[in-house]
């Protein structure tokens, strides 16, 4: 367990790290958008009729770090309230803790994203066998070809299609948010049943930008998997073939499992496309919002969110592959 | 049917490998007999095919090659070159344990040895499970390992000595009697390797098997095999009593390949190497002798004439010899 | 002077060689060819395709938003403007940006990764931990975030700044080949012949590795496209001059073609020309990859 524990160590660390990067990088940009936003909030207040301190202290509690004192001050602030999880309060959402805005949308995001990740991932890694066993076939070059397409579209390609086909053209599935507002939010059919249906564009999308890249992925593991030793043994032990599939398809999905974790974190950050076009209220749609509504308190905290993702994500694809390989498990011992 | 040593008669196999360059053979007409009980030793450089021609015991030629032509007769199993399918796979295994070169993993990494000691069982249909568990930890332990540790472990927590005796193990365990190794020794420290041959010694008395062991290292062969055959090019070149062919080389490269080996005792600079390297599937003559670009004794005959293997009987068992100037030296 | 005779006709047979071997992939699977002929189309569309058009492009008030038709095979778009001629005329800031993006992307991750890998020690470590951090932090995240400071103002800006955002992963791969490289006794062996750092990276890593950096810059390409026609797409940046993001930004939410089936065309415009250029690119890397890896080559 210690090697697991000294691997976590190191990952934390180095999370802080690049948490801290990131804080700074969102920090500064606030600071250097032309016109000033956080001075020209406290002139603001000022001209509306309050107190100077007053003014500087709503800015204080609005951006997370006190206005005045030099840069150096206000960075160490903003650090300090970081944590406390202090991001400051949104604009545009009457004032509330950014942290509790971006737990709200987290959910919008959240969900779709893990759906349409693992649908995909079944797709591929099947198909992806299949590729590798017939790779040199009509078929597997198809299933080849296909994929590197599918991997090198843009999401938002893909959404725009999907949308414009079965929203529009023939108009059967519904992209205008997350669910229909007819319904009483709460545990009832009604509800539930649309918002599953308004999920199925997005998580379909998701799923077709992701799953191009399982086939190949799959397949180049499958092919390097089929070449080890240890299958032809195998079969020279007159293992059966069941058998044998079961030794290829655990070694090959091995190296995957790391992707999907850390897909599942990259994906949270490119969701702003997909939840522009299907009008999803998650993580995405909210950076883009506070942009375009110059919410910059939000903007930081969303963008801090979302890398705290990956790395997050990175972590855990690490813990999980010392788990379930004990090659790693035990690498200890294989030193000794 | 109580299982005893079988024999093996191997006759006329080729074996080819399909390349841009049409499909070339690896193996061309062997002529083997492996006599039940007896361990037989195949020796050859790498690219000889002797590894091919292991393979074909089980008739488990790997694509892009095949067994194009000839017969492989097992006792108790008939000609495996026409086996398919389950038939086969119940062969292998069962009747005909395989042991990898122990450099290479021979072992799913992902599941303990005793998991797929198991899945073999299973494989197998063998239904009294926890007495092949049994069986195993006693092999394991008659090889002088800790049997249920080394049940319990994966493949990286074992050396490769300790593998190798796993991978000896796992073609025993079933109650194989025909065995074939693989380079065995390789890439294991001497000592090690003293070990493995001296299981490989006492195993095969002790429960009665045929063994053939393949390998490029003379030395090995002297120490444990019975009959000796020496590869080139894809041909069997030489063949007989360990002993005889041993001290009375008559096929050139078999006479080379001795003159190779460095003595402990004596001059180092006696060793010769024999010149010129040995030919690839590529590059291999079509027609005529294999040996003829590195033989001493090159005559006309041997550009166009692939020589005969000669059979005689000598004192410890049958000799052949497939080479042009040794017959008219003899008949001379 | 005979050897020095045979040593060119060799090198010229090398040369045929090659390009028969070229020919016989292509011909092997026609698609490839496909690929070759769209790419080529590409390239011409961006450099000439602007001077068949007026400038400005001609509007008919009477046609706007219209789906398609045989006078505009692919409709109009909200101001009586043909959707192909826009496509046609957008692809030169499109293509332009993602070139620059491409070229900085290569040469900056090339030379990173050329200098981690061939010092190695601290240096390597300084920078792949650069690498990694940059690897980590989401690319389009960080691009909307920074479009509140940064003005894009041209293609070229454009490019400069995707290009500065994403060569972390050339860095690394190219890091990969040169120790590679490295630890087949390469560089070591041509220390021992004497021969100079340049001529070491210049004449026998950077050429040995051509190849694997023309297929990572075909595919930088893609990534300049995408990236750029999104945040256009997203609309987080001023208008600048007609391009394809533009096209998706005003069809979609000023046109509303996920609402409207008239204004479909506008949309589906852009986006065909997105498709078919990942199309050619997959098939042109896809042939490359076979050209110059023999592996791949036997049946």
């Amino acid at each position: 367990m210690t090697v697991i524990a000294r691997r976590l160590a190191g990952h934390l660390a180095r999370g802080i790290v690049m948490i801290l990067v990131v804080a700074t990088i969102s920090f500064f940009i606030v600071r250097s958008i032309p016109g000033d936003p956080v001075a020209a909030n406290v002139q603001k207040l000022i001209e509306q009729g309050m107190a100077p301190e007053a003014a500087e202290q709503a800015t204080r509690v609005l951006y997370g770090f006190q206005p005045t004192g030099s840069l150096w001050q206000q960075y160490t602030d903003y650090m300090a309230g970081l944590l406390t999880f202090d991001l400051g309060q949104s604009v545009t959402h009457a004032g509330a803790p950014v942290t509790q805005v971006l737990g709200e949308a987290a959910k919008w995001t959240v969900l779709p994203v893990l759906a349409g990740t693992l649908l995909s991932f079944l797709v591929g890694i099947i198909l992806g066998v299949y590729a590798a066993i017939k790779r040199t076939g009509k078929l597997g070059d198809i299933l080849a070809i296909s994929g590197s397409l599918l991997h090198g579209v843009p999401q938002y390609v893909l959404g725009l299609l999907l949308s414009a086909i079965f929203a529009t053209l023939i108009p059967i599935l519904p992209a205008d948010g997350p669910v229909d507002i007819l319904f009483e939010p709460g545990f009832n059919a009604g509800y539930i049943g649309s918002l599953v249906e308004h999920a199925v564009l997005p998580v379909v999308t998701y799923a077709l930008a992701a799953y191009g890249g399982w086939i190949l992925a799959m397949k180049s593991s499958v092919v390097t998997v089929l070449g080890d030793d240890f299958i032809l043994a195998a079969e020279l032990r007159g293992m059966k073939r069941s058998i044998i599939f079961r030794y290829i398809a655990r070694n090959a999905i091995l190296p995957l499992f790391t992707i999907l974790a850390l897909s599942l974190g990259l994906l949270l950050g490119g969701a702003v496309f997909i939840e522009r076009i299907f009008n999803y209220p998650g993580l995405g749609l909210l950076l883009l919002d506070s942009i375009t509504m110059r919410d910059y308190a939000l903007m930081g905290g969303a963008f801090l969110l979302i890398t705290a993702a990956i790395i997050v994500a990175n972590i855990i694809a690490d813990l999980f592959y010392s788990v379930i390989d004990p090659r790693v498990r035990s690498g200890e011992e294989v030193g000794a | 049917m109580t299982k005893s040593a079988p024999g093996v008669r191997i006759d006329g196999l080729t074996v080819v490998y399909k390349t841009p360059a049409g499909e070339l053979p690896a193996v061309r007409d062997v002529r083997l007999t492996l006599e039940p009980g007896t361990i037989t030793g195949i020796v050859g450089e790498s690219g000889s095919g002797k590894s091919t021609l292991a393979l074909s015991l089980l008739n488990a030629v790997q694509p892009p090659g095949r067994i194009s032509a000839g017969s492989v007769e097992i006792d108790g199993l008939g000609d495996v070159v026409g086996l398919r399918n389950e038939q086969l796979r119940k062969a292998r295994g069962k009747h005909i344990g395989y042991v990898f070169q122990a450099a290479q993993n021979s072992l799913n990494p992902l599941k303990t040895v005793g998991k797929q000691l198991l899945d073999l069982g299973r494989s197998h249909g063998v239904n009294d499970l926890p007495g092949l568990v049994r069986e195993a930890r006693e092999l394991l332990g008659r090889m002088g390992l800790d049997g249920a540790r080394v049940l319990d472990s994966h493949q990286h927590e074992l050396s490769g000595g300790m593998r190798q005796r796993v991978g000896i193990m796992l073609a025993l365990v079933l109650n194989a009697h025909l065995v074939v190794l693989d380079e065995p020794t390789t890439a294991l420290d001497m000592i090690t390797q003293a070990n493995i041959l001296k299981i490989v010694r006492e195993v095969h008395a002790e429960r009665g098997l045929t063994t053939l062991v393949i390998t490029h290292d003379i030395g090995v062969v002297a120490e444990v095999a019975d009959r000796l055959a020496v590869m080139y090019g894809g041909r069997l070149v030489e063949q007989g009593p360990t002993r005889e062919v041993l001290g009375a080389p008559r096929h050139p490269y078999t006479k080379g390949l001795i003159k190779a080996i460095p003595r402990l005792v004596g001059d180092i600079d006696e060793a010769q190497a024999l010149p010129g390297r040995p030919p690839t599937l590529a590059t291999v003559p079509a027609e005529g002798c294999v040996f003829r670009e590195r033989c001493p004794l090159r005559m006309d005959v041997c550009d166009t004439v692939d020589p005969e293997a000669r059979v005689d009987a000598g004192a410890g068992g049958p000799r052949a010899v497939a080479c042009h100037a040794v017959t008219v030296k003899e008949h001379a | 002077m005979s050897v020095l005779l045979e040593s060119t006709s060799t090198s010229a047979a090398m040369r045929r060689n090659f390009w028969s071997g070229v020919w016989r992939v292509m011909k092997r699977k026609p698609s490839r060819l496909v690929g070759v002929v769209l790419m080529a189309g590409f390239v011409f569309m961006g450099l000439f395709g602007p001077l068949f058009y007026a400038d400005p492009l001609p509007r008919d008030p009477s046609m706007l938003t219209r789906p398609p038709s045989w006078e505009h095979w692919l409709g109009t778009d909200d101001q009586g403007r043909d959707v192909i001629a826009l496509v046609v005329t957008g692809s030169r800031y499109v293509l332009l940006a993602a070139l620059v993006t491409a070229v900085i992307t290569v040469v900056l991750g090339t030379a990173i990764g050329l200098f981690s890998g061939f010092k190695r020690g601290r240096w390597d470590t300084v920078l792949m931990r650069l690498t990694d951090m940059k690897l980590t932090i989401p690319g389009l995240p960080l691009l909307l975030v920074l479009s509140t400071v940064w003005k894009f103002n041209s293609a070229v800006q454009m490019g400069l700044v995707l290009g500065l955002l994403s060569w972390g992963g050339v860095a690394r791969a190219v890091r990969a080949q040169t120790l590679s490289l490295r630890e087949r006794g390469f560089i070591e062996a041509a220390r021992g012949l004497g021969l100079s750092t340049t001529h070491i990276v210049g004449k026998e890593l950077l050429p040995s590795m051509a190849p694997y950096i023309a297929m990572n810059m075909l595919i930088a390409i893609t990534g300049g496209v995408y990236s750029q026609v999104g945040l256009f797409f997203l609309g987080v940046l001023p208008y600048e001059s007609n391009n394809w993001g533009q096209m998706l930004n005003t069809a979609v939410f000023r046109s509303g073609a996920l609402t409207v089936p008239s204004a479909l065309g506008f949309l589906l415009g852009p986006l065909l020309a997105i498709l078919l250029l990942t199309l050619a690119i997959v098939l042109v890397i896809d042939a490359m990859d076979e050209i110059f890896n023999p592996r791949l080559r036997e049946e």
